[in-house]
């Protein structure tokens, strides 16, 4: 299997940027679309295909970062810096569940690690917004979340693992 | 598969059906509240006794910088009417009545919940 | 993935049947009896052959107390002409433990006002407005005091009549309580005609929510519901049984002192309390005494350990201090005031 070599200074630097422009990209374009089911929280995740690949491509740390500038970014590119909160708590929960399940997960079980991950994403979410509203009555969405979140987990998880196999394909040749 | 992937997606699934499982349960136990609470910012603004509704109305809530939901109040049920919140999740969501799940509108920070009032208790003094 | 797979099952299993016990439904029973309807709920293992027996006590209790009923031990009483009457454990317990209230209340509460009762009507549904010569004459045979009781026996002087109504439902429900717990059951819902007795709490462990009845709206309406747990919810009001002559209304509750209905400035009177037989007798007695008195009486017998929720003529709700927490008024435009010990 295919990793890229240890990057340092500049290489990583526009690596980095070059994953956050499209996490960033995608997030907002995602934004876009209305979600048909209407329960808060509930979305594809589509920006989370960047996540799951660099934290098994890149590594932890790097992974974080590209997390965290692209949810301040999406927050002030989509105007709502209400997500913020909500979608830090979720990533950091998210991440963390990722950097765990790595080390028992190898590339091949990215199906799996992505919803497990997505699921603590809302539960994160959730935890923020019960908090933030001062109310435990939010999660009574728990339920839904769980299931949207394996869902869509599964979707981005597969999504992530077709990535990374195709760029093996490529380095490859 | 190893074990351990077996475990986990057995794990994930068995999560998954507990959720689907409660979900329908849930549904099939739904009792019909009566007093529907407002919250903004974690405070409670508005209790309204849905069972004494006749007519319906709206109240209008102002949150920060401009932010407005405005809830229509009808005989036993409740619902964010209109709102000026970017997802609008809060007004898709509809009517509810009963109190599994609570109308949450994340953007302006407004929850509203059904509670079972004195439509839950087990008997009757008197 | 076999290794994994069947403590996984286990685990599913055991949360689903763990659902099922919570949710478990009880073993339910409606009966006529005592004048009233009652609906039983007993929850837990045996619990259809807890709810038979309790049935069967009930009707036992029943004849053994009906007034109007010629085999009864009560009837025995009414109608011996002075002559001692053997009692039943039963009947013996109640009758010493109504006489130990009847004095405790000052003769708030008196077991011989039934020629009161019967000379308003209330006994056939005949209502008529006695003379008041006709209730002068009813006064002296009004007076708990009179009744002796010794070795499982009772005789009450000629003329005079007992009737037990106002703490039969009370102690059944003791009664009945106090047989299920012996009998290993953790929760129970007694509804004896608007006397609530509990046992334990829910079978998920949360209180009983008992709704109290608002004296002033209707039937259905609700005044507040109050949380308890193995303890007995008992109400009186001039609100249950009443009749109206001459814009006037006349209730079934009597003043002892006067043999016409009591009025004291109280709509209702609901008390609560570990001990269903001195609930019922105090939410008599106290209606008859009027808040004041009431409050005062609270305060001088704390060893009762009951709280009171008193409804007052102009819809001022007066709770004791400790329903605090546990009761939570419905009707929103009424005042709530606490009544400090």
């Amino acid at each position: 299997m295919w990793t890229p070599p240890p990057a340092k200074g500049t290489r990583r630097l526009t690596r980095l940027a070059l994953l956050t422009a499209i996490a960033l990209t995608i997030f907002l374009v995602e934004a876009q679309i209305p979600v048909p089911i209407p329960i808060p929280g509930v979305k594809l995740g589509l920006a989370n295909i960047v996540t799951v690949y660099a934290v098994f491509v890149l590594g932890c740390g790097d992974a974080l970062l590209i997390l965290v500038c692209r949810v301040f970014l999406g927050a002030v590119f989509s105007g709502q810096m209400m997500t913020l909160f909500y979608s830090r708590g979720g990533g950091l929960l998210c991440w963390l569940v990722m950097v765990l399940l790595r080390r028992v997960l190898t590339r091949r079980q990215i199906w799996l690690c992505s919803p497990i991950a997505a699921i603590f994403h809302n539960l994160g979410q959730l935890l923020v917004a019960a908090v933030m509203l001062g109310t435990w009555v939010v999660l009574a969405y728990l339920p839904y979340l769980v299931i949207a979140g394996a869902a869509s987990g599964l979707f981005t998880g597969l999504c992530a693992q077709f990535l990374i196999h195709r760029l093996d394909a490529i380095s490859r040749s | 598969m190893n074990r351990r992937t077996a475990a986990l997606s057995a794990a994930l699934a068995l999560a998954v059906l507990l959720c689907a499982g409660f979900l329908l349960w849930r549904q099939s136990h739904a009792q019909p509240g009566t007093t529907a609470q407002i919250y903004q910012f974690g405070e409670l603004v508005e209790e309204i006794p849905l069972d004494q509704v006749t007519e319906s109305y709206t109240i209008p809530l102002e949150g920060e910088d401009g932010a407005e939901n405005v809830i229509e109040v009808a005989p036993g049920r409740i619902r964010v009417r209109r709102a000026n919140c970017p997802d609008q999740v809060c007004v898709r969501q509809g009517w509810i009545s009963d109190s599994s799940v609570p109308v949450v509108c994340l953007p302006h920070q407004v929850v509203i919940q059904i509670t079972g009032g004195e439509g839950d208790v087990d008997a009757a003094a008197g | 993935m076999r290794q994994h797979a069947l403590p996984a099952i286990a685990l599913a299993a055991a949360l689903l049947l763990g659902g099922c016990a919570r949710t478990q439904e009880p073993a339910s029973n409606q009966i006529f009896a005592m004048d009233t309807v009652m609906t039983l709920e007993i929850y837990g293992d045996g619990a259809q052959e807890q709810l038979n027996e309790a049935v069967g006590t009930i009707y036992r209790l029943e004849d053994l107390w009906d007034v109007t009923s010629e085999g009864s031990e009560v009837w025995a009483l009414d109608h011996s002409a002075g002559d001692w009457v053997d009692l039943s454990p039963e009947t013996a317990d109640l009758l010493a433990q109504a006489l130990e209230l009847c004095a405790l209340t000052g003769g708030a509460l008196d077991l011989t006002a039934y020629p009161a009762v019967r000379a308003w009507g209330f006994t056939t549904g005949e209502y008529r407005v006695p003379s008041q010569e006709e209730l002068d004459a009813l006064v002296p045979l009004i007076d708990y005091t009179k009744l002796e009781l010794e070795d499982g026996r009772a005789r009450l002087p000629e003329g005079m009549e007992l009737d037990l109504g106002a703490v039969a439902k009370g102690y059944t429900g003791a009664y009945l309580a106090q047989t299920l717990r012996e009998g290993g059951v953790a929760s129970a819902l007694l509804s004896l005609g608007g006397n609530v007795q509990t046992v334990g709490a829910k079978p998920d462990g949360s209180p009983w929510r008992v709704a109290i009845q608002d004296p002033d709206s209707g039937q259905q309406a609700t005044l507040g519901v109050v949380e308890v747990a193995d303890q007995a919810v008992i109400t009186s009001g001039g609100y249950q049984r009443y009749f109206e002559a001459d814009g006037e209304t006349y209730w079934h509750i009597m003043d002892p002192d006067t043999a016409a209905p009591a009025r004291s400035g109280l709509r209702s009177v609901t008390v609560i309390g570990s001990d269903g037989t001195v609930c019922d007798a105090l939410s008599t007695a106290l209606f008859v005494m009027g808040a004041e008195e009431a409050a005062a009486f609270w305060q001088v017998h704390p060893e009762l350990e009951v709280e009171l929720v008193l409804v007052e003529e102009d819809g001022t709700v007066l709770i004791t201090q400790g329903l605090e927490d546990s009761f939570q008024l419905t009707q929103e435009d009424r005042t709530l005031e606490v009544i400090a010990p």
